[in-house]
């Protein structure tokens, strides 16, 4: 698995490297701007591009704007997106299309290396991951009519889980249940909300999190 | 009236000063040459036979004289600085000395007779030159000129050729056939020249722009009358007409009344005091100081007039509103009156030019409308101190956000980036440390720390700048809000491309806030929130179906955004009636 790091703090980005070294990802390139890593991203077609949202010159939009330029032109790199805060409107923007290869994280996350890394498998592999902060922000809000007040308690963390991306055996073992009852539960979920079951992981993710959205 | 206290005072510096006994003495010379005129008429028999009844030939030219020389006398005492008034004078005196071709010795006839044909010249100099004495511009200067070389230079040249009879002292052949063709030439082009310059008088009646104060522009109408008649006559005198003698009545009678209309204008300024009694009236109401421009106005005739009213402490003019003004240069047909109270500058007048003929009545005017242009500078001073107030609390507004701006930028480069590496270390380290339970959980531990540390930094940075404003825009910042508040919210932004940075931290805070307190005090079960940009300002409304009776100074913050707001130029308001919801609407001044 090959990838290419854009991030402006040197501490950081090395600190990434050597994470994602460590777990047998190669790092073929880490670079300090968005017009950097747009080059290496055409020329070494790597597996995930990561990418901190604010990069030089004006540290505004630049990563973000070439997040989704990777997104849109090389739908075989998967995009991570890592920043210092998380807002919903971004991960909307960033999943617009699709959840296909696609994450959104805050930068804090990094230091759970295993989840970390497992996030970063996930999307190189076409996959999605998405905040958790995102997750509960769109579940935060109370509407009259819920549906979301019909899911037990285990649906409600299943669909959590799910929305943030993870795969059934990846919510199985997080909620220690059994890759079954997970099956059981998500279709149980889709049931209560009305959404057509089926479709791949990150399909799974997008319709989801639009329906939160709603 | 105490013109000491409000004196007005000319802004351009008087040039000849005539005294009394000068005016006297031309004004006795001017009756006598009447009389020599007179004279001359009535005892050359030839004239009763080639102009017809010379005793009233005699009378409109003795009139023409001295009303030119009256008009010329009032207006040079008048006004002291222009030079209209001695134009005048010479146009009196060389009407006089065309009535020397009257005489039966040799030497007055031939100086008579050379400047017969400069007088229509003279008469369309002294319009042109209306109200200041000057002709403007290279081409008014032009057809003067071209005019007084074709009136008396090819008068001498047809004097020369003859024809003239005996008593013409500067004959040297005698040819009329070339005599004639040289005199129609000269009448064609005179002729020519004063039409030219009823056009001058009329582009310049239009070009001012303004309307002209209606005396003056009757004025203007007389002297393009007389230019008509002027033509005509010289024209028909050319083509031989047989009307010519009726044809000269008219024309004379027509430019003797230009000075009459003059004298009249400037005898209805007297009479304009009057209307000093009703500014009088008008300001005893204490009118507002927008009312006092109108007053004055009225008073003087003058509908382009405008005040300036000078602020000692900006060392500037300025408008009633505050704003610093600048005062035209002379001339354009304006003119500036500064008016003093009690010697100190209080405002400056900028009026039509022609009003320096009446100022007597200027002075009356701006002598009783002194108080009332003393408050008017109060009322101008307070606001233009307003301006500077607001001007330097949206300069005061504006270094803070950058300033939180920048301490934002420092803690996401600085210690937060710090924060998330040495939370990646401690997790390294507890990889490395597997079999140590005890250091394990102690490493745990700590990275728990430091994330709640770093959730805490988020919030601080949030709340000292968005970010997420100025790098992604409104919409985008606004939609996390939406999406984590309280109660649903129906959000719409239509507001094109990014606004300027203030206006949209300024729109979040405010957003953010209102929802803030929807959810904790509202018990609302929806809300909206609508940020519309129009033509020249954007709106910000935030609108829930709460309980209501919010209050915009019991601290809930809304106060904080409303002096935000006003520093942007915008106001904030907010109707929370008991039970029916609350409504936050602001509206922010933004260039289209």
């Amino acid at each position: 698995m090959r990838a290419v790091i854009a991030e402006d703090s040197v501490l950081l980005r090395e600190g990434v490297a050597r994470v994602l070294g460590d777990a047998g990802i190669e790092v073929v390139a880490a670079c300090e701007t968005a017009d950097d890593l747009l080059l290496e991203v055409g020329s070494r077609t790597p597996d995930i591009a990561i990418v901190d949202i604010r990069l030089p010159p004006t540290h505004s939009d630049e990563g973000m704007q070439a997040a989704l330029e990777i997104h849109a032109d090389h739908p075989g790199v998967g995009v991570l997106v890592l920043s210092q805060y998380v807002e919903v409107g971004l991960a909307m923007k960033l999943l617009a299309e699709s959840a296909e290869g696609a994450g959104y994280l805050l930068k804090d996350r990094i230091s759970d290396v295993k989840e970390f890394v497992g996030a970063v498998e996930r999307v190189a592999s076409g996959g999605s991951a998405i905040d958790p902060i995102i997750v509960s922000t769109l579940l935060s809000r109370r509407r009259s009519d819920d549906p979301l007040d019909a899911l037990t308690p285990r649906e409600r963390a299943v669909l959590e889980l799910m929305a943030e991306g993870r795969s059934n055996q990846g919510i199985a073992d997080g909620l220690v249940i059994t890759l079954r009852s997970v099956e059981k539960y998500v279709s149980s979920i889709f049931d209560k909300l009305g959404l057509p079951s089926g479709g791949s992981e990150s399909r799974r993710v997008h319709a989801v999190l639009l329906y939160l959205r709603s | 009236m105490a013109a000491s206290q409000a004196a007005p005072h000319p802004v351009q510096a008087p040039r000849l000063h005539p005294d009394r006994v000068a005016l006297s003495a031309i004004g006795l010379g001017g009756l006598a040459l009447g009389a020599v005129s007179l004279t001359l008429a009535l005892t050359n028999d030839a004239i009763g036979s080639e102009l017809g009844e010379p005793l009233v030939i005699a009378l409109l030219a003795v009139w023409i004289t001295n009303a030119y020389l009256v008009g010329g006398l009032v207006a040079w005492s008048r006004r002291p600085e222009s030079r209209f008034g001695p134009l005048m004078i010479v146009a009196g005196f060389l009407m006089f000395v065309t009535t020397l071709s009257w005489s039966t010795k040799d030497v007055a006839y031939t100086v008579g007779q050379a400047f017969d044909v400069v007088v229509p010249v003279l008469f369309l100099h002294v319009f042109l030159a209306f109200p200041d004495g000057r002709l403007h511009g290279r081409f008014e200067r032009a057809l003067v000129g071209v005019g007084y070389v074709t009136a008396l230079g090819l008068e001498l040249v047809r004097m020369t050729l003859g024809g003239f009879g005996p008593r013409n002292l500067l004959e040297v052949t005698t040819s009329t056939g070339a005599g004639e063709v040289v005199r129609h030439v000269q009448l064609l082009t005179v002729s020519a020249i004063c039409l030219c310059g009823v056009g001058v008088l009329a582009v310049r009646r239009r070009r001012s722009g303004r309307p002209l104060r209606r005396a003056s522009a009757l004025l203007v109408d007389a002297f393009g009358l007389g230019l008509i008649m002027i033509a005509v006559l010289l024209t028909s005198a050319t083509l031989g007409a047989p009307w010519v003698n009726q044809i000269r009545w008219v024309a004379f009678v027509t430019i003797g009344l230009a000075p009459l209309a003059f004298v009249l204008g400037l005898l209805r300024a007297r009479l304009g005091r009057s209307a000093v009694g009703g500014l009088l009236i008008d300001l005893r109401g204490e009118p507002e100081p927008t009312d006092l421009r109108d007053a004055l106005a009225r008073a003087l005739r003058d509908p382009s007039l405008t005040l300036a009213y000078w602020l000692p402490e900006f060392g500037s003019y300025a408008d009633l509103d505050g704003r610093a003004v600048s005062l035209p240069e002379p001339g354009n047909g304006s003119m500036v009156t500064v008016i003093e109270r009690n010697g100190v500058r209080v405002a400056a007048i900028v009026h039509d030019a022609s009003l320096q003929d009446e100022s007597e009545l200027l002075e009356a005017v701006t002598a009783g409308a002194g108080m009332a242009l003393e408050n008017a500078q109060l009322h101008a001073e307070q606001r233009a101190h307003l301006e500077e107030l607001r001007g330097s609390r949206t300069r005061i507004v504006d270094a803070g956000r950058r300033e939180r701006q920048r301490l934002e930028r420092n803690l996401h480069d600085g210690a937060q980036q710090r924060l998330v590496a040495l939370s990646l270390e401690l997790s390294l380290l507890e990889e490395r440390l597997a079999s140590d339970a005890d250091a394990q959980a102690r490493l745990t531990a700590a990275r728990r720390e430091i994330g709640a540390s770093l959730e805490e930094l988020r919030e601080i940075a949030r709340g000292l700048h968005p970010a997420v404003v100025s790098g992604h825009g409104l919409a985008v910042a606004l939609e996390h809000l939406v999406a984590g508040a309280a109660v649903p919210v129906r959000l719409t932004v239509s507001i094109g491309s990014r606004l300027p940075e203030a206006l949209e931290v300024a729109a979040y805070y405010l957003v953010s806030e209102s929802l803030a307190n929807v959810g904790k005090h509202a018990q609302a079960t929806s809300a909206t929130v609508e940020v519309t940009r129009r033509a020249t300002d954007v709106v910000v409304e935030i609108v829930d179906d709460g309980v209501g009776g919010a209050d915009e100074e019991q601290g809930s913050g809304l106060r904080g955004l409303a002096d935000r707001v006003e520093a942007l130029g915008g106001r904030l308001r907010v109707w929370s009636p008991l039970g029916g919801g609350t409504r936050v609407r602001a509206e922010m001044p933004c260039a289209p």
